[in-house]
């Protein structure tokens, strides 16, 4: 044992024996930064775990936006990461945030804005124009400061009530309650696609994601459907077992047919339902439960994936998030009720190794939307966005991360000010 | 006269702590004000207004060790211990819905209607959207006179102003239904919605309730999946096919002891979903449907249908579908002389289909989400009052939506004008709300899990039997091993902790 080694156990020590204090978006304060490791947990405690243990990135820097802020409302349907623009979609109107200057640009029903609730927004990447799912209001293209409406009456677009919106190559895609639309962008042509043309159980779109060559339908009752560009072919992934009250075997394709995302990422396919989680990689699935991941909940209103190996899903009880998924880890980000702080815990193979205690994570627990970029999370809400800031981001998994490193710093002079020993540590 | 609401919410303050209302109670409408909540009412009331927008009331969530009475024998893969059992937790609500404050500018309190009373015809669909206008009008009656007798009681009694009735036609065509509560939520500003009949148009209803947060009550859909979204905002209070389905099944093979039944259904949302169990509960149980025929809704000749049926060597026929339909098949049956017993779904239990049988309609057998003949004083008021109202006899779905209509009405005098607290006291009223259909007595799920019935055509009449007057064992009974063998797991599982 070399002496680093002994000075990381000495330190470990001195961690078990105090109790924890923690800090979040850079000020330290009061709490308990707890431990974790591979030992068994004791009650709510997580077991103690060395700085050799390797660990995901963990978001400990979170900014907050509300109605005070700016925001038209703070119930939050849809948030999509534009470079430095954030487009935020509310149940009363549209805002942009701009990363650079920090300003909240708004527009409402009287700046022209279709229908005040925004369920879906993606980007045109080659033009700019954002497109916008609206609730029962149609499709609209936000482009050069107008919008265009796109509705029953006046377009191909199947039903008003929009719940996803995807852009794939040079056409737009919009999942409506009563099936998909496809709008041409160089002709102008819409097609419809519903049980009559199309793999549908159910006609219920939910949610649409396009990337590589792919077009994927999550369709309440209907599973995923996915629809292959160049060959314009469908392939169908439902539950096997066929039955709503049960999952029958582990890992044998998706948890439940009633599905609420899908995002196709590194040829990885990510699934979000209300009973759970799955992910395809074209030849082996796996499921997702809370009960055995530790993330907050089964319950899953979308899924924002920034990889194969990572995926955050908004449930109703939280952020949870695949953080790296051959290590089996994830990290569960919940907001306490009462005191308000932010909390952020690590698992493992079903185990809690870290437990953090910051001063802000996600605004509320009821988590709604999610968009990712390569370094930042934002988190829609039922009261609000949060930005979590990825400041030295990683993939994957690291021992002895910075973030963790800066986290005890932080903690250690804040301790020293309030007389209470700080500290969270990972070893293994 | 400004004054008087005023009055009326400090009265009513000064009594909240026990009654909801003042005046004198009515034995035979109890969920009209003035009601006394029990103590475990106002122990959920007091925690359900005592959160912020970040808390969540700290009720006890109902739990089932199985779900809607699925006797073990009909469980679905019942030799496997599955991966997940769904639906055996109640579902809770985490948003910040809860903070909003009561608004203070309203002169009416709004309830959605939507249902199917005016079939619409399109070019664009090749037709009739549906032809259910016979259920959903009886719907809207049931669901009226709700609103007339809570009005006649003075409304909403914190501020004393009328509740209305914001009435919307399912009509089936392209998803309609989901802009019809798009509307009803965001222009109407409604507090809850009643509605509808056809399963499709149901899930949109939820699918939209969901994202919007507003409570949603079904009192004429019986697709059993309307409740397995998970959906915290949906609630039915009649009786789902599923738990008709586990009766009939019940009834064809552990009391006749038949050996082929086939089924004859509509092909819509309506028969695909409504025989699942029927179909599932028989091959369970080793006497596997012969033969499963679909046909158009609206079908006038069902020789092909029947043909096979006949070929199958069919001892019984199980119809799923609408009344004046079954009416026709059955009648064309016995033209070609096929003899079998006939049994049905509860929508045949229609005067229409009585009317279109004629004496075919002797010997009948149809599954019933309630007993209407119960010599019940609250049914037999709530009768003579609809007599009064609409000069005819309330059926099916007039008294299921008068009861849903019912349940909206008194968990918003509950709860006040707080679409998160109104979905709040339903969900986590400790005893089952009585009505005129009887007790309804909500699941985990938020699903009525009451008693259902057979219903016998004899003699001009149909003649209504529970599980028991059947000769059949109960459901509990049914559920028993199940119930055991979940006990020994968890005991297992403790012992290995």
């Amino acid at each position: 044992m070399n002496w680093l080694r002994l000075a990381r156990l000495l330190v470990i020590g001195l961690v078990v024996m105090l109790p924890g204090v923690s800090f979040a978006g850079g000020s330290p304060s009061p709490a308990g930064a707890k431990e974790a490791e591979v030992s068994e947990p004791t009650g709510d405690q997580p077991p103690a775990v060395s700085a050799a243990v390797p660990l995901p990135y963990v978001y400990t820097e979170w900014r907050h936006f509300t109605t005070e802020d700016g925001l038209p409302d703070d119930h939050i349907f849809a948030v999509k990461v534009d470079g430095p623009r954030v487009w935020i979609g509310t149940e009363n109107g549209l805002a942009c945030y701009d990363k650079r200057t920090g300003q909240m640009r708004v527009w409402k029903e009287e700046d022209g804005l279709p229908w005040r609730v925004i369920t879906a927004i993606d980007v045109d990447k080659r033009t700019g124009d954002v497109w916008l799912g609206l609730f029962g209001g149609g499709l609209a293209r936000f482009s050069g400061g107008r919008f265009e409406h796109f509705h029953q009456l006046n377009s191909g677009l199947v039903n008003d009530v929009v719940y996803g919106v995807a852009v794939e190559n040079d056409h737009v895609w919009a999942a409506t309650t009563a099936g998909a639309s496809r709008l041409n962008l160089k002709t102008g042509q819409w097609t419809i696609f519903t049980e009559k043309n199309a793999p549908m159980e159910e006609i219920w779109n939910y949610a649409v994601h396009y990337r590589d060559g792919k077009v994927h339908l999550a369709v309440w009752g209907s599973g995923v459907l996915e629809f292959d560009v160049a060959t314009e072919r469908w392939q169908v992934y439902l539950d096997p077992d066929r039955e709503m009250e049960i999952d029958l075997y582990r890992d044998d394709g998706i948890i439940h047919v009633i599905t609420t995302g899908a995002n196709y990422v590194d040829g990885i396919l990510w699934v979000s339902s209300y009973f759970g989680l799955s992910r395809y990689d074209g030849r082996h699935w796996r499921g997702f439960y809370a009960h055995e991941t530790g993330m907050p909940s089964d319950f899953t209103n979308s899924l924002a994936a920034r990889s194969g190996q990572e995926c955050y899903f908004a449930h109703d009880k939280g952020l949870g998030v695949v953080a790296h998924f051959d290590s089996d880890t994830y990290v569960s980000y919940t907001r306490d009720p009462k005191t308000l702080r932010g909390k952020a815990a690590v698992f493992r193979g079903g185990r809690k190794l870290l437990e953090l205690d910051l001063e802000r994570t996600i605004p509320h627990n009821f988590c709604i939307s999610a968009s990712v970029d390569e370094t930042d999370v934002w988190v829609g809400t039922s009261k609000g966005v949060g930005w979590g800031i990825g400041k030295g981001y990683y993939a994957g998994v690291r021992e002895n991360p910075e973030w963790l490193v800066e986290y005890n710093r932080r903690s250690q002079a804040q301790q020293l000010s309030a007389a209470v020993v700080p500290q969270a540590t990972a070893t293994e | 006269m400004g004054n008087v609401p005023w009055i009326v919410l400090f009265v009513g303050m000064i009594f909240q702590a026990d009654w909801i209302g003042t005046g004198t109670p009515d034995p035979l409408r109890p969920w009209l004000p003035p009601f006394q909540l029990t103590e475990e009412m106002k122990k959920v009331l007091e925690e359900i207004n005592s959160v912020n927008a970040y808390q969540v009331p700290q009720i006890p969530p109902k739990r089932v060790a199985v779900y809607a009475y699925t006797p073990v024998d009909v469980v679905p893969f019942r030799h496997v211990e599955p991966q997940r059992r769904f639906f055996l937790d109640q579902m809770e609500y985490w948003g910040a819905g809860r903070a909003k404050p009561e608004p203070e500018d309203i002169k009416t309190v709004k309830i959605g209607f939507i249902g199917p009373l005016i079939p619409t015809v399109s070019v664009a669909v090749g037709g009739q959207s549906h032809n259910e206008e016979r259920m959903g009008i009886k719907m809207l009656q049931g669901a009226k006179l709700a609103i007339e007798e809570a009005n006649e009681r003075g409304g909403y009694w914190r501020r004393g102003i009328p509740f209305e009735l914001v009435i919307r036609n399912d009509n089936g065509l392209w998803g309609s239904t989901g802009n019809e509560v798009i509307d009803l939520a965001y222009r109407e500003k409604v507090w809850a919605i009643l509605g509808s009949i056809d399963g499709a148009n149901t899930h949109i209803l939820i699918r939209v309730g969901l994202k919007i947060e507003l409570p949603m009550m079904s009192s004429g859909d019986t697709d059993p999946t309307y409740i397995e979204t998970n959906i915290p905002w949906a609630f039915r209070c009649i009786s789902d096919d599923r738990q008709m389905a586990y009766l009939l099944v019940d009834y064809l093979y552990r009391k006749l002891d038949l050996k082929r039944v086939a089924i004859l259904r509509s092909s819509n949302r309506y028969g695909r979903f409504g025989v699942r169990e029927v179909v599932d509960g028989s091959r369970r149980m080793g006497r596997p449907i012969v033969v499963e025929m679909a046909y158009p809704v609206g079908c006038h000749d069902f020789s092909i249908q029947l043909e096979r049926i006949r070929q199958s060597k069919a001892d019984a026929v199980v119809h799923w579908g609408n009344p004046d339909d079954g009416a026709r098949a059955l009648n064309q049956m016995r033209a070609m002389g096929m003899n079998q017993p006939f049994f049905a779904c509860d929508r045949c239990l229609a005067p229409e289909f009585v009317e279109i049988a004629g004496p075919n309609a002797e010997g009948v057998i149809c599954a019933s989400p309630w007993n209407p003949d119960r010599e019940d004083p609250i049914l037999l008021a709530f009768k003579e009052r609809f007599r009064a109202r609409f000069n005819e006899d309330p059926e099916t779905y007039a008294a299921h939506a008068y009861d849903g209509m019912n349940m909206l009405l008194w968990a918003i005098q509950v709860a006040g004008l707080n679409r998160a607290k109104i979905r709040d006291v339903l969900a986590y009223r400790p005893d089952p709300f009585v009505g005129v259909t009887g007790p309804i007595p909500l699941s985990a799920v938020n699903d009525d899990d009451g008693e259902v019935y057979l219903a016998k055509f004899i003699g001009g009449k149909w003649h209504y039997y529970s599980r028991a007057e059947l000769g059949l064992p109960p459901r509990e009974a049914l559920i028993r091993p199940a119930l055991e063998q979940t006990a020994a797991r968890q005991s297992a599982e403790a012992a290995g902790r």
